[in-house]
């Protein structure tokens, strides 16, 4: 069996696994949330309708009315009397709304609503996310040395072969990172925040971290939160910190993969970093070097994207 | 005089060759092995905070001209709103402000759920049908996350966060495998036209450029602004706000202020296959996209690399050129002290023998300290050399560390002459 045929059978059969796995969680979502819309959509009504008959309030004029009022808060102007003194633009949360915007974060509980806005959002975001795709691959790049590279040398010489190392020391980074980066700063939301129990803090990390950004938690958006712009530039930082992380326990497991011959076997790229490749990212020297600095440029969430991206430029 | 600074990149493009530094003071250009890897190494760290701090003003700036633009837009709303409940305070003087408040706060909470009360209760379509939540997973698993839809049981967080974990390099490797078929695709046509091209004569990069240029504007042709008109036309957004909702979802930002076929309210008919084919399309363009941002990302590398490979050139042709100077004016020495010494002796051989024919006393100048000093004073020749003054002198212990030599006062404009020619003229005092 050719090569080509056999990518092209394997791409098939991922796509195929691809849409099982997104109707499997289909159903699963249907399932688990659909009678709780149910409900909520009744207590809803049961509330219009009580609304309705104790005032002098008819149908349209109401409908008229919540029209509007869902149309601002859309995009974040409430009618509430206590939040009225928040700006969502000012500059803290302006910050922190180009960094959701550059980290593919994109909660979207702020959005810009001028035409202009709309439009300087589209160049800002080509632009901005190759740029910080560079910065987090280039710091990856730095940190794999002390945080990968030489704990698993201290393993190996403390007795262990290379893949068991590599598996010991990955094992351990995953549960480092998952204590630090979701547990502490789960714990820490749940006490700031006032409405958010434990979980909800640990799934706003998780979707925050992965860039999903589904935005219905985030932090800093309750009325009369004190200290705010500190708080949501802390915020913004223990995101870059997260996200780099993400991509160094990614990267990790890139290698660990390469070492049990499972890149090999789904006809991935290896992750392509040498014990002797002591040249930055960034400068190359040679042909050879192009390539390989060329497939850590590329989006690093992809680890399997990066050669694919070069044929494309030649 | 100031020294041009060797290290400084621009002057790298002022001189095609490394000047000599004719500073008053001595200087030594001695190129050590290590010394060059630890600059290596700090330009490394300083590229990384370099780059670091420019991303920190790229937000800067982001967020100024944010605030800048939206700021009074999201202030004329806000007023607009706020006059809009009084309005209705005043006409339905039954309501009192605290009623109001609260059904708002409900009703806000509902939308987040994904409820809308305005309407009809029995018309609406459920946000969490099968095709609904078919959509919702993949906003999951592609990272795109718009947020109109999210869970809200305790079950339903946990099983999105596994969820995710396990979809999310189910994905990459997918948009791996789809953006390596669309890449021999492209690559394939790209090296036809790329042949005929070939035919007049244009120089590589050229193609290079050209073939990029083509890949920018039919993938965008293809995946924005077809889709664009498309969603326009069906959706009935603006051309802006398609353009918007095309690129802000492509980049897996996702806001989700702008989701196709998920119009709340059944005011858009959509077809079956409407959802289906947007989201294939939504996966063919976050391939072609990553392929786009990889490449911006290229561009950013290959303008910091530039100026490193200037500087690293640079260094190299310093280091190189040194090597060949010190080498030559090794030789130079080598051969003036064999010529000076050659001449001395001449000189002492005529000196007795004019002493032993005129009974003279010359006493030839020695240098107090024993060293070998030359010294050129080229005397009548001075006006065609304005500045050259040419000292040789050989220091004890700097020769046997790295061979460089100390030169002063030598004119630039002989810095390219590798011999130098020197008279040497005795003056008797």
């Amino acid at each position: 069996m050719s090569s080509l045929s056999k990518s092209w059978i394997l791409l098939v059969g991922l796509i195929l696994f691809y849409v099982t796995y997104l109707m499997l969680g289909a159903l699963v979502f249907s399932s688990i949330e659909r009678p709780v819309e149910e409900q909520l959509k009744l207590d809803i009504e049961t509330l219009r309708q009580e609304f309705l008959n104790q005032s002098c309030i008819n149908d349209t004029s109401l409908d008229t009315f919540l029209v509007k009022v869902l149309e601002a808060n859309k995009y974040g102007v409430s009618i509430l009397r206590n939040s009225s003194l928040d700006s969502n633009w000012d500059l803290a949360s302006s910050l922190f709304f180009a960094n959701t915007l550059v980290t593919t974060v994109g909660y979207g509980h702020t959005t810009p609503l001028s035409d202009a806005g709309k439009a300087f959002s589209i160049f800002y975001a080509l632009l901005g996310v190759p740029f910080t795709m560079l910065v987090l691959t280039a710091c990856v790049q730095r940190l794999m040395y002390p945080l990968v590279y030489a704990p698993v040398g201290l393993v190996q010489r403390a007795g262990l072969t290379q893949r068991s190392a590599t598996e010991v020391h990955f094992l351990v980074l995953t549960v480092v990172v998952v204590l630090s980066f979701f547990m502490v700063p789960a714990a820490v939301f749940n006490t700031l925040e006032d409405n958010w129990s434990f979980l909800d803090a640990v799934y706003f990390c998780f979707i925050s971290l992965c860039t999903i950004g589904l935005g219905d938690y985030v932090p800093g958006e309750q009325a009369g939160q004190r200290l705010r712009p500190l708080y949501k530039i802390s915020v913004m930082v223990y995101l870059f910190l997260g996200l780099l992380m993400m991509y160094l326990v990614l990267r990790a497991f890139h290698k660990l993969a390469d070492l049990h011959g499972l890149t090999a076997m789904l006809q991935l790229p290896h992750c392509e970093e040498d014990e002797d490749e002591d040249k930055t990212p960034i400068v190359e020297a040679g042909p050879e070097d192009q390539q390989q600095a060329d497939k850590a440029a590329s989006k690093p969430l992809d680890p399997g994207s990066q050669l694919s991206y070069n044929s494309i430029n030649r | 005089m100031a020294a041009p600074d060797l290290l400084d990149p621009k002057s790298a493009a002022h001189f095609s060759k490394p000047r000599l530094s004719f500073s008053t003071k001595p200087v030594g250009l001695n190129f050590q092995e290590d010394e060059y890897d630890t600059r290596t190494t700090v330009m490394r760290w300083k590229t990384v905070s370099a780059i670091f701090f420019m991303v920190v003003l790229y937000l800067i700036i982001g967020a100024l001209v944010f605030r800048a633009l939206e700021q009074p837009h999201e202030s004329s709303q806000k007023l607009a709103i706020l006059a809009e409940k009084l309005d209705f305070l005043s006409v339905h003087v039954c309501v009192n402000s605290s009623e109001l408040e609260d059904l708002v706060k409900q009703v806000v909470s509902a939308i987040r759920a994904g409820v809308n009360p305005s309407g009809n209760y029995s018309n609406q379509t459920s946000l969490w049908d099968l095709s609904s939540s078919f959509f919702f997973a993949g906003t999951v698993i592609t990272t795109i996350g718009f947020g109109n839809i999210s869970p809200h049981t305790e079950g339903g967080r946990i099983f999105c966060i596994i969820y995710a974990l396990l979809g999310i390099p189910l994905f990459g490797f997918l948009l791996a495998g789809v953006g390596d078929q669309l890449g021999t695709i492209f690559g394939k046509g790209i090296a036809k036209v790329e042949k005929m091209i070939v035919k007049w004569k244009v120089s590589q990069t050229k193609i290079r450029v050209i073939s990029t240029v083509i890949f920018i504007l039919f993938g965008c042709l293809l995946f924005v602004t077809l889709p664009a008109v498309i969603f326009k036309h069906i959706e009935g957004w603006s051309t802006l706000e398609s353009i918007y909702f095309v690129v802000i979802t492509l980049t897996t930002i996702g806001f989700g202020d702008f989701v196709a076929g998920e119009k709340g309210g059944s005011e858009i008919e959509y077809l079956d296959y409407y959802k289906p084919v947007v989201w294939f399309y939504i996966l063919v363009g976050l391939a072609y996209f990553a392929a786009v941002l990889s490449m911006i990302g290229d561009w950013f590398r290959v303008i910091s690399k530039k100026t490193k490979e200037e500087v690293g050139e640079f260094r190299a042709h310093a280091a190189e050129w040194t090597a060949n100077v010190s080498a030559e004016f090794k030789e130079t020495r080598r051969r003036l002290s064999v010529d000076v010494y050659d001449k001395f002796q001449r000189a002492a051989s005529i000196k007795r023998k004019l002493s032993s024919e005129l009974g003279l006393n010359v006493t030839p100048r020695q240098d107090p300290m024993g060293r070998r000093t030359l010294s050129v004073n080229l005397g009548d020749e001075r006006e065609a050399y304005p500045n050259l003054t040419l000292c040789l002198t050989p220091v004890p212990g700097t020769l046997a560390r790295n061979g460089s030599i100390y030169l002063n006062g030598l004119s630039p404009d002989y810095a390219d002459r590798r011999e130098i020619e020197i008279a040497i003229e005795e003056t008797p005092n």
